[in-house]
């Protein structure tokens, strides 16, 4: 386990003389390509999803001219962009499962005594009990449980989205997959909260944006070029601790392996 | 009782209905089933050779509106020709017979014409209090839906009360009242939603049940498919003008006067599956959008608690204002993130400035004077 996320520089092989010192920053490939991808790909069609969405909502402006198209042209786009933006979760969602130990479920959901201490110890440092933000290579477990109730509100706009689409379209396969909402929960409210999440997700993103800044700043570890490189720089001591206690997490009995 | 001793065709000439009225009434019949034109002289055929089957109308919590819509469609042939296709054996709004002796007339058909006869149901059925908000001839309306309904070869419950409920199952309901499919569970229904019913699917309805001798391919909601299998919006003469962007901003503005779309103003159309287009009421003069006004939604399910507010999108937010849209809420959610963070972003940017040199150094015991012990105290330290 650890040696997959151990970076270059920090392999055991290496001679002790030629290992970074514990406060030498040392580059640590974190994100990988398909979390990447899925970061812009939701990125980019919360945009457009948001923009023409609102428009589906109140169409703000009025094209005038007999050729006009502009409503249609806007729901089109938004349908496709929410088949996208659905394939992206799907992508996301099965790399919980097969990607490195920072993409996993389990990084998301804190539970372990190391992801307890540093949702704390965050919290502290939002809350301004702290100096500096502890140091995490992957997600600290509190922008991790966030992330997670961001993916259950992307599940709930997915799920009333295709709802919305199958009402109009009335088809299988959408019909079985899609149409018990409706019978639930009426078609209305179901168009209120795909609404009203609209909002929460603007609410996040400024979270989001806000945070990554913050932390890139204070921690130096370039957090914000990292969802476009995939590496962060953390100082070497936190990336071996990082890595001893992933393992540790990992090792069946809660003993170090190895 | 009245004795029929002649066949419909002289039936119908007898009430002044010509024969081109009657293939008119088959063909509008088979229109409104979607059926081909082929079908046309099955239909009639059909119609022509039915032996009077018996109709028992019973009204519960309503206000006779469906009744109406069907009785006073100015063009006489709908309900001239279902009252000679059809024994209306007990309907307190036509019937002539009043007191015990309607009521006797109703027993004598459930008890001899047992699993025969069609129960046609309008209003809601109040359940509170053992159902004595509604009784008739010193009956609820419970007991006698389930004498009435169980005994039918099928009910058809028409308008939006007998179907769930309708305006009289509005919040706060205090009744306790419910269409008659929850009222009298595991009938055979067919449902025909709306405020009031579209006499024009009803009697399409009891076309396809002589025609067919079975009840018309039924939806989730148990209302038949041919009229409402589509949403009202993907049907609508306004529908260029919403795939244009061309609404209607308020009442009497350009764009109302031109007949735009009136999705702006509120209209429940894309909610809202029926066929008021296609069939239009008043003998298919027009509908509210054809005449200017949006669809509040009548067919939709509850309609007159979720569709409400009839002149907005969508649902006010509960726990707010009757006032406040979910936008606004959303809005102000999405502004006091923003300030939240502004301000935290102020507060970090004063901390990054005061802190002391010790604590960036030595991150391991960073916390401000008198905390917990530093996080890394108690941990040991991996070699």
């Amino acid at each position: 386990m650890a040696a997959t996320i151990r970076p270059l520089g920090l392999s055991a092989e290496q001679p002790a003389e030629d290992r970074p010192k514990r406060d030498e920053l040392v580059r640590v490939y974190v994100w990988e390509l398909p979390v990447r991808a899925v970061h812009w790909l939701i990125f980019f069609s919360m945009i457009v999803l948001s923009v023409t969405g609102y428009y589906l909502h109140n169409p703000f402006f009025i094209v005038r001219g007999q050729a006009a198209f502009t409503l249609a042209t806007m729901r089109f786009i938004h349908e496709v962009t929410a088949f996208v933006f659905s394939m992206a979760f799907v992508v996301r969602i099965y790399w919980f499962f097969v990607g490195n130990v920072y993409a996993r479920w389990k990084a998301f959901v804190p539970v372990t005594r190391r992801q307890r201490r540093g949702l704390r110890e965050m919290l502290k440092y939002y809350l301004f009990l702290r100096w500096v933000a502890p140091q995490e290579v992957g997600h600290n477990p509190l922008a991790a449980g966030m992330y997670l109730l961001v993916y259950l509100l992307f599940l709930v706009q997915i799920l009333t989205g295709f709802a919305l689409y199958e009402w109009v379209l009335g088809t299988e396969p959408l019909r079985t997959m899609f149409g018990w909402l409706p019978r639930l929960i009426n078609i209305q409210y179901l168009r209120e909260t795909h609404y009203f999440l609209m909002f929460i997700s603007f609410a996040f993103t400024i979270h989001h944006v806000y945070s990554a800044l913050l932390v890139a700043i204070e921690e130096a570890n370039g957090l914000m070029g990292s969802i476009f490189s995939g590496h962060k720089f953390v100082p070497a001591k936190v990336v071996e601790q990082d890595a001893a206690e992933i393992e540790q997490d990992a090792a069946p009995n809660g003993e170090p392996a190895k | 009782m009245f004795q029929f001793d002649s066949d419909l065709p002289s039936a119908l000439e007898r009430r002044g209905i010509s024969r081109r009225t009657f293939l008119g009434f088959c063909a509008a019949m088979t229109a409104t089933l979607a059926l081909p034109p082929r079908f046309i002289p099955r239909v009639q055929a059909a119609l022509e050779g039915a032996d009077r089957p018996i109709l028992i109308w019973r009204e519960f919590q309503d206000c006779a509106g469906n009744t109406e819509s069907l009785l006073r469609s100015s063009h006489p042939a709908i309900a001239d020709i279902v009252l000679e296709l059809f024994s209306l054996e007990y309907h307190e709004t036509v019937m002539a017979g009043a007191g015990k002796q309607a009521e006797a007339a109703m027993e004598k058909v459930i008890q001899e014409q047992k699993g025969k006869y069609l129960a046609v149901i309008e209003g809601a059925i109040p359940m509170g209090q053992g159902g004595v908000f509604c009784t008739v001839g010193g009956r609820t309306a419970l007991d006698i839906a389930r004498q009435v309904c169980s005994n039918a070869a099928a009910t058809i419950a028409v308008g939006a009360c007998a179907w769930d409920g309708g305006l009289v199952r509005g919040a706060p309901n205090p009744t306790e009242a419910v269409g008659v499919q929850e009222a009298v569970p595991g009938i055979k229904v067919v449902n025909l939603g709306g405020c009031p019913h579209n006499a024009a699917n009803t009697v399409a309805v009891l076309v396809h049940y002589l025609t067919f001798k079975e009840l018309p391919a039924l939806d989730q909601y148990g209302r038949p498919l041919f009229a409402y299998g589509n949403i009202i919006h993907d049907q609508c003469e306004r529908r260029a003008h919403y795939d244009a962007g061309r609404f209607v901003e308020e009442w009497g503005d350009e764009g109302h006067r031109k007949g735009w779309c009136l999705y702006k103003m509120g209209c429940k159309g894309p909610q809202t599956n029926y066929n008021c287009p296609r069939v239009g009421w008043n003998d298919g003069t027009s509908w509210p959008v054809k005449s200017g006004h949006g669809c509040i939604g009548c067919a939709g399910p509850r309609f007159w608690d979720t569709m409400d507010p009839f002149y907005n999108r969508l649902p006010n937010v509960p726990g707010f204002g009757a006032d406040v849209t979910a936008g606004q809420v959303g809005l102000g959610i999405t502004a006091a993130t923003a300030l939240a963070f502004g301000a935290h972003g102020v507060a970090s940017a004063v901390r990054a400035q005061v802190r002391p040199k010790e604590a960036v150094e030595k991150p391991d015991a960073n916390k401000l004077p008198a905390e917990t012990p530093a996080i890394q105290a108690t941990e040991e330290k991996p070699e």
